[in-house]
């Protein structure tokens, strides 16, 4: 295996076809927690009249972050940076320029985080993680943002919120790389940073009319479970793909990884039980989220019994999160992502400081590392997220007028709207 | 006969047969009108009956304890019994009633 400091060529035959194979798998599970895993996840909850405009929200997300992670945005995440090197990449993979296939000459791209796999295969399964990622924040914004604001926002924080993150934390030469911090999956970089981000948002639109007064109806709680499925099953690409290996540490992501969801599950039904005296299907639903969410930074470094306790306490935390906390930050995070993503990501990124298994991966935690990075994650996407709302407002702005949002953003701002 | 005078002649004639059997004398209205003193006679029959072999006062040990429900006293229980009744009621019902559909969904899904 090439030992490099950035992205190179490397011989064919170096790779590893298991490994590879197991990526190209897990690159796919993960696109599917998105296409169709957050539609329907997100879509099952809203109001009847803004399903088709959530969904639609996703699939733009999708196909648009798709075409500016090839464009640059992998680049600015994943490759060394040069003299700015630890807080943003270089552009020497712009246009997935270099990433070859010389079957002739028997070379391949290969990235210096895994050089074992493709650079292709390593920039896709990346890809899958920022287009979820942008993916999650919709739930904060829908049924009343602008269609085409919402891609501009998107796209602007693809670039400047997203890939800065990804390469403080993932890219060797990264600040909090350097600093020892621990995300196996993305705790920080995907769910406190999409956590933060709903939050501004939330607050940059304001509530939807009718909010605090008026029941607004989720369209169909089946479609949420269906979406929740899809979560649960492809977060062992999420999480196991992680490993970027086929190997017993992918095992174990995987095992922790169902373990959490399960307790999470049972842990929110139990604060929902006792508190409402009733379970609810919606609250199994976020309980497994919340255990996926906070068992995500450390799926690579714990073992089963510590993934029990991560899912048990994210579980009370984000039903706290999604209620409790819900209330006391009066913002209209319409589909708790703050609640579920931002809680249950710092819940798992500091714990991961705590429960981390230096048997298992040869790495020790610190909490004081972790609560630096989730600090620094927190407050750059707080702040960052803000700025790009700011832009896009003074060229597009955030919000749709008052008929179009009481008439509903299906028939609205895409002229379709729901059969039956 | 009502149920007074009904009591009244069982109280009698058990305080007849107490006295010759056992020679235990007994205050006749108060066992016709009072729930504890009337339990405490039966109680004490019986163990006679049972210890000296008086077996014809065992019928009237069991007109009285029927009389005494008549007499409108709850049946005794046991200290189980007022436990489980008080967890019973502090606990709460079974099944909760559905929440308003006014509430449900406003403010929050969760």
């Amino acid at each position: 295996m090439p030992d490099i400091s950035g992205p190179a060529l490397a011989a064919l035959d170096s790779l590893s076809a298991a490994d590879t194979a197991w990526v190209m798998v897990s690159t796919a599970l993960v696109l599917l927690m998105t296409l169709p895993g957050i539609g329907l996840f997100y879509g099952g909850m809203v109001r009847r009249f803004n399903v088709i405009n959530t969904m639609a929200s996703v699939m733009g997300i999708a196909a648009l972050v798709s075409v500016l992670w090839f464009a640059i945005a992998y680049s600015l995440a994943f490759t060394p940076g040069g003299s700015f090197g630890g807080f943003i990449g270089g552009l020497s993979r712009a246009g997935f320029a270099g990433l070859d296939h010389l079957g002739q000459s028997g070379q391949v791209a290969v990235s210096h985080i895994a050089p074992h796999l493709p650079e292709s295969v390593f920039a896709m399964f990346q890809l899958s993680f920022a287009v979820i990622t942008c993916a999650l924040v919709v739930g904060a914004l829908v049924e009343r943002m602008k269609f085409g604001a919402l891609l501009a926002f998107a796209g602007l924080w693809l670039l400047l919120v997203y890939a800065p993150i990804a390469h403080w934390v993932w890219e060797p030469g990264g600040w909090l790389a350097q600093l020892g911090a621990l995300d196996f999956a993305g705790g920080a970089v995907v769910h406190i940073n999409a956590g933060a981000a709903a939050l501004v948002c939330a607050y940059a639109l304001g509530p939807r009319q009718g909010y605090g007064r008026e029941p607004f109806l989720p369209f169909n709680l089946g479609l949420t479970m269906a979406g929740t499925g899809l979560l649960w099953v492809g977060w062992f690409g999420f999480n196991g793909g992680s490993a970027l290996a086929a190997d017993g540490r992918a095992g174990l992501a995987i095992a922790v990884t169902h373990i959490a969801a399960a307790a999470g599950a049972l842990a929110w039904m139990a604060a929902e039980w006792w508190a409402r005296k009733r379970a609810t299907l919606l609250g199994l639903c976020s309980g497994v989220v919340a255990g996926l969410v906070a068992i995500t930074p450390a799926a690579g470094f714990v073992g089963p019994r510590s993934a029990l306790l991560i899912g048990v306490v994210a579980g009370f935390a984000c039903y706290w999160g999604a209620t409790g906390l819900k209330r006391l930050l009066r913002a209209d995070d319409s589909l708790d992502v703050f609640g579920v993503h931002g809680v249950g990501g710092l819940v798992g990124a500091l714990l991961t400081g705590v429960l981390a298994d230096p048997a298992i991966s040869g790495l020790e935690g610190s909490l004081l590392t972790q609560l630096i990075a989730c600090v620094a994650v927190l407050a750059y996407s707080l702040v960052m997220t803000t700025v790009v709302l700011f832009i896009v407002s003074r060229f597009a702005g955030l919000r749709v007028r008052a008929d179009d949002e009481r008439q509903g953003l299906d028939a609205s701002l895409h002229n379709e709207r729901l059969g039956g | 006969m009502s149920n007074t005078s009904e009591l009244f002649a069982i109280a009698a004639h058990l305080h007849v047969l107490l006295r010759r059997r056992t020679g235990r004398v007994t205050d006749t209205e108060w066992l016709a009108t009072n729930v504890e003193y009337a339990r405490a006679i039966v109680r004490f029959t019986r163990e006679k009956a049972a210890a000296d072999g008086h077996v014809d006062l065992l019928p009237w040990a069991d007109k009285l304890e029927a009389a005494i429900v008549n007499m409108g006293a709850a049946p005794r229980k046991t200290m189980l019994d007022v436990a489980a009744e008080a967890l019973r009621a502090a606990a709460p019902p079974a099944s909760a009633p559905p929440p308003s559909e006014e509430h449900k969904y406003v403010g929050g899904l969760r």
